[in-house]
């Protein structure tokens, strides 16, 4: 079975700092992946790299065995991979509902010119954008909300609608940048739970950076750790947990 | 979509253009032209409202835009509508195809570089645009060569810093109010589909919009162009209404005006837009008419019960912790008590014999009174008059707090 995406030994270098080193991984179709790491081991850079803010040094990213190095991020996205953001990213001065269908804007078939003239091909694909926005809302129980500024929602339903707002693009691979960050106990198990079911229920794929230990093992299949830009462990959580060189990245070096 | 609704408004629309054109043949030609430059000054700002408001573009060289579809009508109808013998009225909506096309082809010029550039360093890029589109017609005719060995072309004359002027003219006050309602409509009908909440990401958060797969390189691009072409047309209008045009009538200058009627009437606003232009437009002119000496003694009086307005009100803003409506109160309560005081002291002031034979001649003071209003507004309201909002009438129902009883009445 060929991998959704792979990464063959992608490497970006800033300057002197080489944040993200050699780092080669595949995820299959349907995976649940983790991306994990202390501060500053290149997780979100690794991300940057795949979504196309970055440009890989050397090394090539394909997904479905295309070649996506250097390609815009718009470009990416149209092809299927979506992302949230760590620091949250909503476009805060619109409502819930508008955020989403900003998601789903990809997919509009109407012109600029018929939406200029208010025509019915505008209005008819602008309201089926609403109406498959408020669906998305349902499933991910943000709809009692739709209504409501995005900067003026509680900050576990933010991380929830980014996580919306990327499912609007209808993406083969999904992207999830440390969404259980900052969240209580509760909420991170209902976390857990939208993410299985976008998986289980959307059959995404899904890879998704942590700092959760705890909330990672207990859902993802399949691992890569990196520290220091390198990748040092790559394999199912039983693997990770034992692994001497991860508790060493975590904890320091065994006296 | 109600199409009914629809036909109706349109005719609405039409008929208000022509309404306008039939109050204002009413009146001299000053007021008449005054009520053209009103409408033009609509467009422009509502168009800028789309690069600046809703795509979040910070452009300063509106008025070149709107120089260049002045210039390059003025200068197609002084060589080409005599020969034309077209009549008036047609020759001018050609002429603002004309105007719009050249002012959008300079729009996709500007909007490349703000693929690149952000904030204050595109301001810089446009507003060095205005300038170079002013400073090429200033110098008109030149050759253009390379290094003056071949000769391309010669620039034509569009009269230098004299005026270009002997344009024919075509005045139709409808078509000027026309254009205003138009580019008011097609705003209007972006913002009400998912393009323009598109248009609108893009102004939000640019890595987000990218990340969510929207175009930001085209969005951009398209906004600078529509706007820019609203701004050609209006050019257009003007060049025949006045009949001669000067460098000057498009500087710098202009370009604030517009940005600050946008920014005044709330970013992002149609409605705020438009009517802040009508307002900042009218305000200097409708000063200037008052003949009426001012006593120094009144004049410090005045200054004095403004400036404890708009303490009283700040206060009320932002330490006074009440009810919506108390606060609304406290508002109306300040200007009022600014005003009594105001008023005694005129009478106090101008007791004192210095203040009172100083005299200032009423129209001498609209420029302080114009900027004096604004520093007000961006005092009290910073995000402008209508911040974010739009004119609706369930936005109005709910300013006004009535509850929409009509829903329980139809069933």
């Amino acid at each position: 079975m060929s991998a959704v995406l792979s990464l063959k030994g992608a490497t970006i270098r800033f300057g002197g700092l080489v944040a993200v080193n050699d780092v080669t991984f595949d995820i299959e179709k349907g995976d649940l992946f983790g991306l994990i790491g202390p501060n500053g081991a290149g997780k979100t850079t690794c991300f940057n790299l795949i979504t196309g803010v970055y440009r890989p040094t050397s090394g090539e990213i394909f997904f479905n065995e295309k070649l996506i190095n250097g390609l815009a991020p718009n470009r990416i996205c149209a092809m299927g991979i979506a992302r949230t953001f760590q620091n949250i990213r909503l476009f805060q001065a619109l409502t819930v509902l508008e955020n989403v269908v900003i998601g789903g804007f990809l997919r509009h078939k109407a012109s600029l010119a018929s939406a200029l003239a208010y025509l019915p091909p505008a209005i008819t694909e602008t309201s089926r954008l609403e109406r498959e926005a408020m669906d998305l809302l349902e499933v991910l129980d943000l709809a009692d909300v739709a209504q409501t500024r995005s900067a003026d929602l509680p900050y576990g339903k933010q991380r929830r609608l980014e996580i919306a707002r990327a499912m609007a693009t209808q993406p083969e691979l999904l992207l999830l940048d440390e969404p259980a960050a900052g969240m209580n106990p509760n909420e991170k198990e209902d976390l857990a739970q939208t993410v299985r079911l976008i998986r289980d229920q959307f059959g995404k794929t899904i890879l998704l950076i942590e700092h959760d230990m705890k909330f990672v093992m207990g859902i993802c299949e399949k691992i890569v750790v990196l520290d220091h830009g390198e990748e040092i462990a790559y394999g199912p959580p039983s693997a990770i947990r034992n692994d001497p060189k991860v508790i060493e990245a975590y904890l320091g070096e065994a006296v | 979509m109600n199409w009914g609704v629809r036909a109706v408004s349109i005719v609405a629309a039409v008929g208000f253009c022509f309404l306008i054109q039939t109050v204002s043949l009413g009146f001299g030609a000053d007021i008449q032209r005054l009520i053209a430059l009103a409408g033009l000054y609509v467009t422009l700002a509502v168009s800028l409202n789309l690069i600046n408001g809703i795509t979040g573009q910070f452009s300063i060289g509106h008025a070149a835009f709107y120089m260049i579809g002045a210039y390059t009508t003025g200068y197609l109808s002084i060589q080409f509508l005599k020969n034309s013998g077209m009549p008036g009225p047609v020759w001018l909506l050609l002429m603002m195809l004309a105007g719009a096309i050249m002012a959008s082809l300079a729009g996709l010029v500007v909007g490349l570089p703000s693929l690149r550039l952000k904030g204050d360093y595109l301001a810089i890029v446009t507003l060095g645009f205005g300038e170079i589109v002013r400073i090429i017609v200033v110098n008109s005719p030149f050759d253009v060569s390379f290094f003056g060995v071949f000769k391309f072309f010669t620039f034509p004359n569009l009269g230098g810093a004299y005026a270009l002027d002997k344009i024919p003219a075509i005045r139709e006050l409808w078509l000027i109010w026309l254009l205003a309602v138009v580019c008011i409509a097609v705003c209007r009908n972006l913002l009400k589909t998912a393009h323009g909440l598109a248009f609108l990401s893009v102004r939000e958060d640019e890595v987000a919009s990218l990340a969510m797969g929207v175009n930001v390189t085209r969005i951009k691009v398209t906004a600078f162009m529509i706007g820019s072409a609203f701004a050609g047309a209006a050019g257009a209008l003007l060049a025949h209404y006045e009949t001669s045009i000067l460098p000057s009538t498009f500087a710098m200058d202009v370009s604030f005006i517009i940005l600050t009627m946008v920014v005044l009437g709330g970013t992002g606003s149609i409605t705020g837009s438009a009517l802040a232009a009508i307002t900042l437009f009218a305000l200097p002119e409708v000063l200037r008419r008052n003949k009426e000496p001012v006593t120094g003694g009144t004049f410090l009086a005045i200054v004095i019960g403004v400036i404890a307005a708009v303490v009283l009100i700040r206060w009320f803003q932002n330490e006074y912790h009440g009810s919506k409506n108390k606060k609304t109160a406290g508002y109306f309560a300040s200007v009022a008590a600014s005003a009594i005081v105001a008023f005694g002291l005129t009478f106090a002031l101008n007791a004192i014999p210095a203040l009172h034979d100083k005299a200032f001649e009423g129209s001498k003071l609209r420029m302080v009174i114009f900027a004096g209003s604004l520093i007000i507004v961006m005092l009290i309201r910073p995000e402008g008059v209508f911040a974010h909002h739009e004119f609706s009438w369930t936005w109005l129902k709910k300013v006004l707090r009535i509850k929409p009883k009509s829903e329980a009445l139809a069933t």
